[in-house]
């Protein structure tokens, strides 16, 4: 404990002493912004600030990215309460309730109620990592390939399974995912894949320039196509948060809290599904169920706190097994690589001392944010406000240069472009993207770990199954695999499409 | 029964995707699977490096490919008893909708893919986002739309200007 206690303390310095922390002022207010502007998501904000990071320190890099993430994911809100759009897909369950106070002329109180439970929402999931990613990190200590190889499939399996409503869909995107992350060169003989006579290819496919592609020109081509929307209204009330609301709902603070930065903690599940399942959960627990999605101040809590506990959440799996909780999350995690930061199990060695620097840095993000929150009102309204027509291409050009600027290869802006126009066609056929972002993320974990299983076992399989971490991993994958098909799942009383749309 | 009607698998999902077009993206994922599986097979196995064989390049790719036929199979049986062979083809979206679109996506294609790398990044930068804001709101008010192209200038080049400054002098990045 009092080493924790050490360890959380240097943090912090760590943090300050950098001049990290003054960055937290600038990165918090992108991050907003980003997470406000229908079209621009917290996955597309963390990748296109990567390419900004270049040339910082490691430290000063992950403060930025960090509060890139933890503004965007809550910058959504503003856009649900106000459009009754989701400013990031992580705050489509703010609409149900946000919005309809907005209408009530309460705008303010909702951005309040937003405000508050995201800022806790944060705080508690990071309480969690402190506590629990340390230890969890030892334990992942003792996963070899084998384990190594089940959680990569877990991840694919339950991100396919809940990320979209179709887990069917989930798994081809899933494993696309991971025949992407083929492309180019293996690792054993340095045979080129799927290279065909291609030096570019043979190179492999960049992650920043297919992610930059799958979630910035898809978003670009998606918002260009629907039709434009207005704000609600143009005055506010105030935001200041009531006292009254947290005591009155701390249940469900706390149970939005865990359920978030356990969803987190699930390789790829990510806000949306932390936030949809939050609201379920207030919704059945609620004396006042009939006013959700009436303009509910607890429905709003439970959806705010559960994306925002989330963050922390994916962060735990990227620090302690090198598998991202999300989407964002494993845009962070190819940023910390390029950095030279090694995520992964080896972490608790090597350096115990960086989660406690997280840690550090998503509280000084979360409260970075809290005062933007109160504060920024009326200038994150006119943000809202700005064309769609002068914003998109200005935001194109970012994603070029994001795609660009990492290795200096035209061919990575060519990449960026297809990786767009066949994100956005998937998109439009209903496949969701996580378990594709997560199948790139972990495919070259699954190859390595597979390949690196099979040589160590002379070719015998069975160690996959028979050792007592892979036997649980390979149980709750086929469990995951299960509880997806439709027959099945109705037998052990699961509900087709749950979650509230 | 009309693809309007055909109901999703998912009770409660948005404007899923109709049945012809999952039936038709099943039979492309299956070709692309199947075409993974056969250039997998094609690889070398390394037999005599590896003495076992088991670090074939091969592996992988074809276990991903092999799940994406298979899948892409179910994807298939699905949409036909979803009636995507019997129903009619895709009722057409709004035409503004895919006009907005395909200008987009010409746009974008013409300046990532053409512009970059042949022009100074900048000017290449502000001639896109003139093009791509002008041409979107042009039929908005003609009376005002001397000034909105005026606008759209000068948001053009002054994203082009700061792009160049930011990137390449503030953070020191290359630019195309």
């Amino acid at each position: 404990m009092t080493d924790a206690l050490g360890m959380l303390a240097g943090g912090f310095a760590h943090v300050f002493a950098g001049g990290a922390a003054f960055h937290a002022l600038w990165a918090v207010l992108i991050g907003i912004v980003i997470g406000a502007l229908p079209g621009l998501t917290a996955t597309m904000g963390v990748a296109l600030l990567t390419t900004l990071t270049f040339g910082m320190g490691p430290n000063v890099a992950m403060m930025v990215l960090v509060c890139v993430y933890v503004g965007a994911i809550y910058g959504g809100s503003r856009s649900a309460i106000l459009l009754n759009i989701p400013g990031t897909p992580a705050s489509a369950a703010s609409t149900l309730d946000g919005y309809p106070l907005a209408r009530q002329g309460l705008a303010g109180r909702a951005m309040g109620i937003s405000t508050t439970g995201s800022w806790l929402g944060t705080l508690f999931g990071t309480l969690i990592l402190a506590l629990f990613a340390p230890s969890f990190g030892e334990f992942a200590l003792q996963f070899g390939s084998y384990e190594m190889f089940w959680v990569a499939m877990f991840g694919i399996i339950i991100a396919g399974s809940l990320s979209g409503g179709d887990p069917l869909k989930g798994y081809i995107a899933g494993f696309l995912g991971l025949f992407v992350a083929t492309i180019g060169q293996e690792a054993n003989h340095a045979y080129p894949r799927f290279a065909f006579g291609n030096g570019d290819l043979a190179g492999g496919l960049g992650l920043l320039p297919v992610l930059v592609g799958v979630f910035g020109v898809a978003e670009v081509l998606s918002s260009m196509r629907g039709p434009a929307v207005k704000a609600v209204s143009s005055t506010i009330d105030s935001v200041i948060p009531r006292l009254s609301d947290i005591a009155k709902y701390w249940r469900t603070i706390f149970r939005s809290g865990a359920l978030g930065t356990l969803i987190g903690a699930m390789p790829g599940l990510g806000e949306d599904i932390a936030a949809w399942t939050s609201y379920a959960a207030a919704k059945r627990a609620s004396a006042e169920r009939e006013q959700f999605g009436k303009g509910s101040v607890e429905g709003l809590m439970a959806a705010e706190t559960g994306e925002s506990a989330c963050v922390p959440g994916a962060i735990i799996p990227v620090l302690t097994l090198a598998v991202p909780g999300s989407a964002p999350a494993a845009v962070l995690m190819a940023a910390m690589m390029i950095h030279g930061l090694n995520p992964g199990p080896m972490l608790a060695i090597t350096s115990p001392e960086f989660i406690y620097q997280i840690v550090a840095m998503l509280i000084v993000a979360d409260m970075v944010k809290l005062f933007y929150g109160l504060v920024l009102v009326k200038p994150l309204l006119w943000i809202l406000l700005i064309p769609r027509e002068r914003l998109m291409p200005v935001v194109f050009v970012l994603c070029t240069v994001g795609a660009f600027a990492i290795t200096s290869r035209l061919f990575d802006i060519w990449v960026m472009l297809g990786a767009g126009l066949v994100g956005f066609v998937l998109r439009e056929l209903r496949f969701p993207m996580a378990p594709l972002v997560l199948g790139i993320v972990l495919g070259d974990l699954l190859d390595k770990n597979l390949l690196r299983g099979l040589v160590l076992s002379g070719g015998d399989l069975t160690p996959f199954f028979t050792r007592p971490i892979s036997m649980a991993l390979c149980a709750l994958t086929l469990a995951a695999a299960l509880w997806s098909i439709p027959g099945i799942g109705r037998l052990f009383g699961r509900r087709q499409a749950a979650m509230p749309k | 029964m009309s693809e309007a009607e055909a109901p999703s698998p998912f009770s409660g999902e948005k404007a899923p995707a109709s049945p012809r077009a999952d039936l038709v993206t099943a039979a492309v994922l299956f070709v692309l699977g199947v075409a993974i599986v056969a250039h997998a097979f094609q690889m070398p196995r390394f037999v005599a490096q590896s003495g076992t064989g088991l670090t074939a390049p091969g592996i992988v790719p074809g276990f991903h490919g092999s799940m994406i036929a298979l899948l892409s199979v179910l994807l298939g049986v699905r949409a036909l008893r979803r009636g995507g062979l019997a129903a009619r083809g895709p009722v057409a979206q709004g035409g503004g909708d895919g006009r907005r679109l395909a200008l987009a996506a010409v746009l974008g294609v013409t300046y990532a893919g053409v512009l970059v790398g042949r022009a100074p990044f900048w000017l290449a930068s502000a001639l896109f986002v003139f093009a791509f804001t002008t041409a979107f709101e042009w039929n908005e008010d003609p009376s005002r739309r001397a000034r909105r192209v005026a606008e759209a200038a000068a948001i053009g080049l002054g994203t082009g200007l700061a792009v160049m400054l930011v990137f390449e002098k503030l953070f020191l990045l290359r630019l195309p």
